[in-house]
């Protein structure tokens, strides 16, 4: 995301800075004092003051070493910057939703600016649209239009390098293919010219008639390997494509798959390589058969009789531009009925999901109605598509034949005068056929080459994406003991949300913290940024004195355990699941963790015991009994960190108490951090840390916190009561 | 010393009992309250001998009345409510000026009124329009919901960088017009 535009030379020269300044960040902003859009007014932000830019001069000009705080505030639709001067908070510029995101990367270094530290905020995010050309960016980095490293070929050739072997013979079963289709016609002219027309004998006929027939069962031969070579090349691309893309996610840090939406991701592994396959099996594989095929064709055409050809090739432009007017209308009329079916089918699931409500309050009748109104005008659609289509399919057939006609009527002329023969004619108008078959095939290019450039573009962008290599020789193994502590920790999932600002604390080995907190306060966030899923914007995180970032992450997380709210059990067996955490655990290790997790039991029980498949479509396990398997599991590596997030939250009070037990178990001796929503499930607890508006608003021992009469008395108090 | 130990707890629970009493009732704000301009651009209130800081000013009916029903909150986390207006205006047209300045602050949802153009390529459709905060263009995944039908003929268009578009009336928009919208209704 761009922080720091490239201002005209006019806007720069009216900006006075001072020695040792520079700009650091100039955004425009879109929406001026009276709430209407406006073009090229600019919000800049050199070393020592902020600037606003608007209708050609500087309206206003802020110290920063008279701000105390700078503040991007998401509104609806928008946002406003402002800065705290003195005791007073100020409107800056105000900005539409296109620029939220930036303005919060500029408040962040705004704040830096404050502090008086130097750095420059980078942001990276990518632009939605592109500053070029003003298209959409379909979740690239690079605008698939005006990249020069992307481009539809280099892209593609990038890609298929790996399968030369695989294109060349594709490519010369496509030159058979069309020397196969072109050969036929031209047997067919001797067979009338020479043996309808000349007068030959049976037994030439027959030797023509093998002759078609042979290269009739060529043609179906060599467009079978075609067919099978280039979808076998197709499977095996988007096989590894899928591939590596899988891997690539698993690498990637989980706030780039944060900053996607999820559906997106998914897509870029199921469609977009699918589309590629089927690029490969539908349209590659004919290409340069269809082009080789034109040429020749368009060729034999005007070697045969050059006036026919011109002729012919007049009627393409006009049938060309009908058949896409037709195709865009059909597109069209198509998509709205589209919309009226989705918006019938959501209407029903609306319903039928909410039936009890509708029921309940005996609205029968009135939703009825809706529907019946939203289904007449699905229908109504329908009709008049269905007569649209019967109507105008038709006419585009007779367009394409139209070609054919001329050809008759003026060769018939032609054929008439003995200017050409009757074979020749009959050849002529294969080719005439032929000639409009691809030209129907080639206007759907386009479409499809741009969808093919998306996907490849959407693939790469993941594939080219730089992981910082987190394994490096320079990261240290650790051995934790268990301190740890939060410097000055800030960090948010969206750029323009902090989640959680400014953390503070140290935590001794062996300690348990309890977490307490309204939700949506940062409490899991916390503990996400404990299990190195997430890297810290600003301030450090310190496992035993390490920065975290600076620690092997699987040395860092072979030693730390964790049991969520909701236990996920991957489908497999109980034991596959136990040690997922250490898939090289004896049957003896596994079966003292399961013990200690108050689940070895139920597990006996089992008909398959340790054996039984669990997961989406086996064995269901209640919620406690998945809670063990989750304790077993942390239990298994003998962690030195141990993470609860609401672990007994969803479960009746015996399970509780089991679970319970299993826990302090396993938090023996261990430092821990809980979250937990129920109090009482907190009382072995060391020390209590309150989140509350985004910071650690208490912290202390249970006692302490009570005493303080603070937030965490009130929920106490609310609780017992 | 046990006594005193329940007492306070009971204290602590009446204080949640009150708030959770509170936040039933309803205030009305009236032409009888001040309100007043900061220095930065925002507003504070003066309300049953309270002062207010750089309160919120929030619209209960965006959509179907926007200027009815104003919820006037605190400025916190919590941002409980401190009343409502019922009309801005029955208020001094000073006093609705300054909040509509804040609405406009608060508030960015652009009136489509002319079409200029729809242009829809490979996935996603450029609009050109006129609204009622001037000419602007922008553009729409037509892959996913950017259109939502608040009735029959009341649309708003969420562009890829999420600013909300309204168009009020789509009859009240030519025939050519709506031909272009068509895809999306």
């Amino acid at each position: 995301m761009i922080l720091h535009y490239n201002l005209p030379k006019k806007i720069i020269d009216t900006i006075p800075l001072s020695e040792n300044e520079r700009i650091y960040y100039a955004v425009p902003f879109d929406i001026d004092g009276e709430g209407q859009w406006t073009e090229g007014s600019y919000l800049i932000v050199t070393t020592g003051k902020i600037h606003i830019y608007e209708n050609e001069k500087i309206t206003e000009t802020i110290e920063i070493k008279n701000c105390t705080k700078a503040k991007a505030e998401a509104k609806v639709g928008g946002g406003i910057l402002t800065v705290t001067i003195g005791d007073e908070p100020r409107v800056l510029v105000h900005y539409s939703a296109k620029h939220l995101s930036r303005y919060a990367y500029i408040a962040r270094g705004i704040n830096i600016l404050i502090s008086g530290r130097f750095e420059e905020v980078e942001s990276n995010e990518y632009e939605k649209m592109c500053p070029k050309c003003g298209r959409a960016i379909p979740g690239t980095k690079n605008c698939p239009h005006c990249s020069k490293e992307g481009g539809f070929l280099k892209n593609f050739l990038r890609m298929a390098k790996p399968y030369k072997k695989g294109f060349f013979g594709v490519f010369v079963l496509m030159v058979l293919a069309a020397v196969t289709t072109l050969l036929n016609p031209e047997i067919q002219k001797h067979l009338i010219n020479d043996v309808l027309r000349g007068g030959g004998g049976m037994k030439q006929a027959l030797v023509y008639l093998a002759i078609m027939f042979s290269l009739s069962v060529g043609i179906v031969i060599v467009n079978i390997l075609k067919s099978n070579a280039s979808t076998r090349l197709g499977a095996r691309i988007s096989e590894d494509l899928r591939m590596a893309l899988f891997q690539k996610y698993q690498e990637l840090p989980l706030s780039f798959i944060n900053d996607r939406r999820p559906g997106e991701l998914l897509n870029r592994i199921t469609q977009d390589t699918t589309f590629i396959r089927e690029f490969m099996e539908d349209v590659f594989c004919n290409l340069f058969a269809v082009f080789f095929i034109f040429i020749w064709d368009v060729l034999f055409m005007m070697i045969l009789n050059i006036k026919l050809a011109l002729l012919t090739f007049v009627t393409v432009p006009i049938v060309v531009v009908m058949v896409l007017a037709f195709r865009k209308s059909v597109h069209r009329i198509f998509h709205l009925q589209y919309k009226k079916n989705d918006d019938v089918s959501s209407d029903l699931q609306d319903v039928i999901s909410g039936m009890r409500v509708v029921k309940t309050y005996g609205r029968e009748e009135a939703e009825a109605n809706r529907f019946k109104a939203l289904s007449t005008e699905f229908s109504n659609t329908q009709r008049r598509n269905e007569t649209f289509w019967a109507i105008f399919n038709p006419i585009i057939s007779f367009l394409m034949g139209m070609g054919a006609i001329v050809v008759v009527y003026f060769g018939g002329w032609d054929v008439f005068n003995e200017k050409m023969d009757a074979g020749e004619l009959y050849q002529f108008m294969t080719y005439t056929v032929l000639l409009f078959q691809y030209i129907n095939w080639m206007s759907w290019l386009p479409r499809t080459l741009t969808q093919l450039t998306s996907s490849l573009e959407r693939i790469n962008d993941i594939l080219s994406q730089d992981v910082k290599k987190l394994d490096d020789a320079e990261l240290a193994e650790v051995d934790i003991k268990g301190e740890i502590t939060f410097d000055h920790a800030t960090f948010g999932y969206k750029s323009y949300q902090p989640v959680l600002e400014d953390i503070n604390a140290v935590i001794k080995p062996g300690e348990m913290i309890g977490i307490v907190g309204a939700s949506g306060t940062g409490k899991s966030t916390l503990i996400n940024l404990l299990m190195g899923l997430y890297e810290i914007d600003d301030g450090h995180l310190l496992i035993d004195g390490t920065d975290i970032r600076d620690i092997k992450r699987k040395s860092y997380h072979s030693q730390i355990g964790v049991v969520l709210q909701e236990t996920f059990l991957f489908s497999g067996t109980i034991i596959d699941n136990i040690r997922f955490s250490k898939p090289d655990a004896t049957y003896d290790e596994i079966i003292r963790a399961a013990k200690m997790a108050n689940a070895h039991d139920f597990i006996s029980r089992t008909p398959d015991g340790y054996n039984t498949y669990v997961g989406e479509k086996g064995y269901s396990l209640s919620g406690g009994e998945r809670q063990r398997i989750a304790i077993a599991r942390a239990i298994l590596t003998n962690p030195r960190l141990l993470i609860l997030d609401e672990a007994t939250a969803s479960l009746d009070t015996e399970s509780e108490f089991m679970i319970q037990k299993a826990l302090e178990r396993l938090t023996d001796g261990k430092t821990t951090f809980a979250i937990a929503h129920r109090l009482s499930t907190l009382k072995k607890a060391d020390r209590i840390m309150v989140i509350d508006g985004h910071r650690i608003a208490e912290i202390g021992t249970h006692e302490e916190l009570l005493n303080s009469r603070g937030i965490y008395y009130k929920l106490h108090m609310a609780q017992i009561g | 010393m046990k006594e005193r130990e329940e007492m306070a707890d009971n204290n602590a629970l009446d204080i949640y009992e009150k708030e959770a009493e509170e936040m039933t009732a309803m205030h009305k704000i009236t032409d009888k309250d001040r309100f007043e301009r900061t220095g930065g651009g925002f507003v504070n209130l003066f309300f049953k001998g309270n002062l207010y800081e750089r309160v919120k000013v929030v619209r209960l009916f965006p959509f179907t009345d926007a200027d009815k029903y104003i919820s006037i909150r605190e400025n916190d986390e919590k941002a409980k409510e401190i009343g409502i207006i019922e009309d801005l205006n029955d208020l001094s047209e000073e006093t609705k000026e300054m909040l509509k300045e804040q609405l406009r602050l608060n508030y960015f949802t652009p009136v489509i009124q002319k079409i200029y153009s729809i242009k829809d390529e490979y996935g996603y459709a450029y609009f050109h329009v006129l609204t009622n905060k001037g000419e602007c263009k922008f553009a729409i995944n037509m892959a996913s919901n950017a259109v939502t039908k608040l009735s029959d003929s009341r649309l708003i268009i969420m562009d890829l960088d999420e600013n909300r578009f309204e168009i009020r009336d789509v009859n009240a928009l030519t025939q050519k017009e709506r031909r272009k919208l068509d895809l999306f209704l």
